[in-house]
């Protein structure tokens, strides 16, 4: 795989807006604005990001020296065939999966680091500011920025924050600051702590610290996930599945990725979609952030403070408080409007699966294929298992592709208290 | 005269007094627009910028919508008018709303909303604004599947109107060139470019790509404030002489 890396690692990024069914809704500024949230983009954006971000191109290429970093960071990632599975499973169905996992920061979230922190140095940005989840988007900001030189300051989930010290530590070891969310050091995480001193965060609390910080302090914001410039540096990974499927001499009928935002499923999924390959798309949700069954499909927030211009898209509302779950990073109120939009046409499926199904899945995906799965990816491999073992009720041969898009191995005290949660429901 | 490429102006209705409209709209004319928008304050103008939401605030409920239109088309004399207004504050009534617009003397309508919000019954509203007799001049945006492009500009009267931004006059960095290259190989129409282009070198940009015209309005209302119409006025001129470049 080493030796044609550089012809499988694509040369532009694919954007699926102009094949999307329908017109995808524009963003909009809310009624009665006081200031123009499109505006403020400008602002808080590295300005080719934003470009990127409204140039509704098919193909954008991938400056030479990104590309030499994601060769860098081991892209691209192997697709690898989980052959125990299938036999443990007894299916007929051929399981392959892209390990996002694989990359220093162990997720997918560097492939649209690497490109937004290489834009913002090249404008001349010493210092950028984001938000994260379960911690994965914030390692990879971390390690980004660091490789170009430039400082990151990261609002971490509270909930996260304390669940998971190791991403913290990872984080500061690249030179990250990282702070609990909310904090005190804006207005919108002062106003949340005094209405609820306990509040356990969520992600569009800490992207509306992330973005009101860089407002005052004049620094740039790294984005993570929703928009469509981020999924647009992620099909990096549907783009290289398709080489790897072919120089295999495979055709995926099934591909399947879980949903925080959307920009993993988006860009493991959407090269298959608009190339038109692939019969069945499913993306995955934590049951306990219902999203896909009780979310609404309207223009909202993506962010807690209503500083992002609005978007079109499947919501649980931006003032939704998630409870805090052993999937930090399913817990986002929203999915990306093209995502939602592909959804609404009918041509995405989706599951959900409470924390047990995942439980269940991870550690038969960790005992047959030795690798512990992120909490959030083990939804899309409860979602495989489901298929596969469909597969074998009616005897289908399909080919069922997924996208591992992070290890687990920084979660293990997650999987510890789901463990414990676990035994103790099934000892009642 | 006839030109190659179509200036569209744009003006709110009654901006920023009714005398000074009806003045800028005279010497629009007089000075190359070939086709004139009239922009109908909305409920909520959820695709227009700033510049266009405070000039519908400034001049709401300062006229008699039906009585006022009939007097842009008097100091307007042949050019085509097309007013540009939301269907989503029209929809309810829109039968006797195309009948007024005709009767008032306008050309067409366009409806930013109507691809977006209206997107699956696009085409019965554009039926009816054809059964009326009125162009029906449609908006699409980069956010346009390319399909969904082509099918449209045939059906596009007048001309196929493309916002490049996803508002209007927030200038946002857009390749203007490599989106309407992109998109003309799509359109078997005029395709007019429009939504923050008064910069001139996105404008020549547009033309060199292979747009037809250019449509400006957020430009016009700032020369207005800055300047008064004499400042709007020599806008549309300087416009109009970059259009006859090409």
């Amino acid at each position: 795989m080493v030796n044609n890396a550089e012809e499988i690692l694509p040369k532009y990024w694919y954007n699926i807006i102009p094949d999307l069914p329908k017109p995808l809704p524009p963003p909009r500024d809310p009624l009665g604005a006081e200031f123009s949230r499109i505006d403020l983009l400008r602002t808080i954006l590295p300005k080719e990001v934003l470009r990127q971000q409204l140039t509704i191109e098919r193909y954008i290429k991938i400056p030479d020296e990104v590309r030499e970093r994601y060769l860098a960071i081991g892209r691209p990632t192997p697709l690898l065939r989980a052959k125990r599975l299938e036999e443990y499973l007894g299916t007929p169905a051929k399981i392959y999966f892209k390990f996002e996992g694989a990359t220093p920061t162990g997720s997918h979230k560097i492939n649209t680091a690497l490109p937004q922190a290489y834009f913002a140095m090249e404008e001349g940005v010493e210092h950028v500011v984001t938000e994260t989840g379960a911690g994965q988007w914030g390692t990879a900001t971390a390690l980004a920025a660091t490789m170009y030189g430039m400082k990151s300051t990261i609002f971490m989930v509270k909930i996260s924050y304390e669940q998971k010290p190791m991403r913290k530590s990872i984080m500061q070891l690249y030179g990250g600051e990282v702070y609990p969310s909310p904090t005190d050091l804006t207005e919108f995480g002062k106003k949340i702590r005094n209405e609820r001193p306990d509040h356990p965060g969520s992600l569009g609390i800490a992207m509306s610290e992330a973005i009101e910080y860089a407002l005052n302090n004049h620094l740039k914001y790294l984005v993570g996930s929703v928009l469509d410039v981020v999924i647009l540096h992620q099909s990096v990974i549907g783009q290289e599945t398709m080489a790897q499927l072919d120089e295999l001499g495979e055709e995926p009928d099934v591909l399947i990725g879980c949903v925080g935002g959307g920009s993993n499923f988006g860009g493991f999924a959407f090269p298959f979609i608009g190339n038109g390959r692939g019969k069945k798309y499913v993306a995955v949700a934590s049951a306990e952030i219902p999203k896909f069954s009780t979310g609404e499909y309207k223009y909202d927030f993506p962010d807690s403070a209503g500083l992002l211009p609005l978007v079109k898209m499947i919501t649980m509302g931006n003032n939704y408080v998630p409870p805090p779950i052993y999937a930090g990073g399913l817990r986002y109120h929203g999915a990306a409007p093209s995502l939602s939009l592909l959804m609404k046409e009918g041509i995405v499926g989706w599951r959900e699966y409470n924390e047990n199904q995942i439980f269940e899945a991870a550690q038969i995906f960790m005992r047959t294929q030795g690798i512990v799965p992120a909490p959030e990816s083990s939804h899309a491999i409860r979602a495989v298992i489901e298929e596969a073992l469909e597969a074998k009720k009616t005897g289908r041969k399909e080919t069922i592709v997924f996208n591992l898009s992070g290890h687990g191995l920084l979660d293990l005290p997650n999987y510890d208290s789901m463990m414990r949660r676990i035994v103790k429901n099934e000892q009642r | 005269m006839s030109r190659d490429k179509l200036l569209v102006v744009y003006m709110t209705l009654g901006y920023p007094d009714n005398g000074r409209y009806l003045e800028f709209m005279r010497e629009s004319v007089k000075n190359g627009a070939d086709i004139l928008e009239i922009g109908i304050p909305p409920k909520y103008a959820k695709y227009d910028g700033p510049v266009i939401r405070k000039s519908y605030e400034k001049v709401s409920g300062k006229f008699d919508l039906w009585s006022f239109l009939p007097e842009t088309r008097k100091v307007i004399g042949n050019t085509k008018a097309i007013a540009l207004t939301y269907l989503e504050d029209w929809v309810s009534e829109l039968d006797s709303f195309l009948t007024k617009l005709k009767v008032a003397g306008l050309d067409g309508v366009l409806f930013p909303d109507l691809l977006i919000d209206f997107v699956d019954d696009y085409q019965m509203y554009s039926s009816k604004v054809r059964e009326k007799s009125l162009n029906n001049v449609i908006f699409t945006a980069p956010s346009v599947p390319d399909r969904m492009i082509m099918e449209v500009s045939k059906q596009s009267d007048l001309f196929l109107y493309y916002g490049v931004r996803p508002t209007t006059g927030i200038p946002l960095p857009i390749t203007v060139s490599s989106l309407v290259t992109r998109v003309r190989n799509l359109v078997d129409n005029k395709l007019v470019v429009g939504f923050g282009l008064s910069d001139e070198n996105d404008l020549r940009k547009a033309l060199k790509a292979g747009a037809d015209g250019a449509a400006v309005g957020t430009a016009f209302i700032q020369a207005i404030e800055k300047g008064g119409v004499k400042d709007a006025v020599d806008l549309v001129i300087k416009l109009r002489s970059i259009l006859d470049e090409f």
